[in-house]
């Protein structure tokens, strides 16, 4: 455990310390601003049934932006590493394979947070701007939160397996991007392929991503993809400390 | 402090290690020395638990390295080879990393860190990054950080390797007054620094040890020719024609005529001095004689001997 507070100080340090984390910031920042304000536009001059967050979360330009970020902050955690040869360090150090892939996994998760934060910060400023109370209830905005900090934990579960398995960064990158995308994707499966009411459209609705958030954006807490994302995302961590200890043996 | 038995390790194909024992005591200095590609990475790395055996077992400080890795790990200072560094960090706060990795507390870890600085010479380094430093420093840092907790054992893997003639010689009065306090086990295949500093020498080959001895008595067991030069104004087909029915030479060569001076080189079997003889022939014979001299077999004639690879295939480290 020591070790692991250790090493995630150290991660931590090297994203803050580095321009990545702010050029992120500036850029999700940004990105979203600009969407939330159009949205604000929108939802003045026409009528809508859906809560600000819903729209926001529901908008196919806030996803996008949302899955570049996980190649961003997960190519570097082992395939760097890996490149510069400090991993031979680091394992020949008092160390489990689990404390370094759980330090990374959990620097990289904080850092998703401090990225998120300032779109929750948009929301709360709003009420307080514009005065207008009941722009959303609470439920909205704890359940947002609650199922983005879900699928992250599950994207960024991709993007640190996706980095242990080379030692190039962009492959490391396009492998994560992919595996998110191939997800989310999943996810609308079920228009093209199947006639509704199917046992195949309920069975592939459960990986939808998008339907998460409808379901949460609407305050309502589902326990099944609380499970499904955190199963998955353990999974993913277990691989990869495997695929870490597998050089030992590779013959 | 080491013991290992029968050690091996197959890599797809080809045998990097192949069955070696050999054991290190408290307090040595061991040079393990092998050509490139010999296996001598592929070992440390398995007694450092970063790489598993095939077979075999090995344990360092008492600790299966197997099955007690973390706490072989705990006792092991290792410099990798080419040294890797984290490069966007300062030199004192990647010690200050290392040394608390290593399980130093945060007060211990400041004087641990200060304590190797200094031995190392990096303190008026110590706030610079790592990615800017040279080579030499690199190295320095590299050093620092495997004994910055002490440990009982340094493992080295090639220390000098690019270094320039001062800094390897600074590197070695390191090494040498490290071995004061901890066991040292330093791989290279430069045979001069094994002779200035290790009490002892493995040599590598092809997976197989073919020696472990001190470096005088490998020289001393060495069955390489001793050779003498000798120059004498004389008729150098005259002069051979007498040489070669001495006792212990195998053979003598004319190089060239300088002045009427011919230059002549004998090699002799094993370790026989030759000098006394030929100088009563010359003597005997009244040849003027202006050299005469013997060279000593030295470490590299016993490590050409003993890895002299010429038939065998190239394969990579």
């Amino acid at each position: 455990m020591r070790a692991f507070f250790i090493l995630l100080r150290k991660e931590l340090r090297s994203f803050f310390l580095s321009p990545l984390a702010f050029v992120l910031l500036a850029l999700f920042v940004f990105l979203n601003g600009w969407l939330f304000s159009t949205l604000v536009e929108a939802m003045r001059s026409a009528v809508s049934s859906r809560s600000l967050i819903y729209n926001l979360f529901d908008s196919g330009w806030f996803w996008m932006g949302y899955f570049i970020l996980f190649p961003l902050i997960t190519m570097r955690l082992f395939a760097e590493e890996k490149k510069l040869g400090t991993l031979e360090g680091l394992f020949t150090a008092p160390v489990r394979t689990a404390e370094v892939v759980l330090a990374k996994y959990f620097a990289t998760v904080i850092l998703y947070v401090v990225l998120l934060l300032p779109v929750f910060g948009f929301f709360a400023l709003f009420e307080r701007v514009t005065g207008t109370g009941a722009a959303f209830h609470p439920g909205a905005f704890w359940g947002s939160a609650l199922i983005l900090l879900l699928i992250g934990l599950f994207n960024i579960a991709i993007g640190t397996f996706a980095s242990a398995v080379t030692s190039n960064q962009l492959i490391a990158a396009m492998i994560t991007f992919v595996g998110v995308m191939l997800h989310y994707f999943l996810g609308f499966l079920h228009q093209f392929l199947t006639t509704p009411g199917s046992i195949w459209t309920s069975t592939l609705t459960y990986f939808s991503s998008t339907e998460h958030m409808h379901t949460f954006s609407d305050g309502l807490i589902d326990t099944r993809p609380i499970v499904y994302y955190l199963s998955l995302s353990a999974l993913l961590l277990a691989f990869t400390q495997h695929i870490l200890d597998y050089r030992k043996w590779r013959a | 402090m080491i013991h290992v038995s029968d050690l091996t390790k197959r890599y797809a194909g080809r045998t990097a290690v192949d069955a070696i024992s050999f054991d290190v005591g408290r307090g040595e200095i061991v040079g393990f020395l092998g050509p490139n590609g010999a296996g001598k990475s592929t070992t440390l790395r398995i007694l450092t638990c970063f790489l598993s055996a095939t077979e075999g077992s090995a344990t360092v400080a008492g600790f299966d390295i197997f099955k007690k890795s973390i706490e072989v790990r705990r006792r092991v200072g290792y410099m990798p080879e080419n040294v890797p560094l984290y490069t966007d960090m300062r030199v004192s706060e990647y010690l200050r990393f290392r040394a608390q990795i290593k399980g130093l507390g945060w007060r211990e870890s400041r004087r641990a860190v200060d304590e190797a600085m200094d031995i190392c010479a990096l303190s008026e380094v110590q706030r610079k990054l790592i990615g800017t430093l040279s080579k030499g420093y690199r190295q320095r840092v590299g050093l620092a950080d495997a004994l910055v907790n002490k440990p009982d054992l340094l493992i080295l893997d090639e220390p000098t390797n690019g270094l320039d003639p001062n800094q390897i010689r600074q590197v070695r009065d390191l090494i040498r007054q490290l071995g004061e306090r901890h066991t040292i086990l330093i791989s290279t295949h430069i045979l001069h620094e094994v002779e200035m500093t290790c009490g002892r020498v493995i040599i590598i080959d092809r997976g197989v040890i073919k020696a472990s001895d001190t470096p005088q008595n490998l020289v001393r067991r060495l069955r390489a020719a001793g050779t003498v030069n000798l120059e004498v104004q004389g008729e150098p087909d005259a002069v051979l024609a007498e040489l070669e029915k001495l006792p212990g030479i195998t053979s003598a060569t004319h190089h060239d005529t300088r002045q009427g001076w011919a230059a002549i080189e004998i090699r002799t079997d094993a370790n026989i001095d030759v000098r006394e003889e030929i100088f009563e022939l010359a003597v005997k014979k009244q040849w003027h004689l202006r050299e005469l001299s013997r060279r000593q077999a030295s470490l590299e004639d016993a490590f050409v001997d003993l890895t002299n690879r010429a038939a065998a295939p190239p394969s990579e480290s």
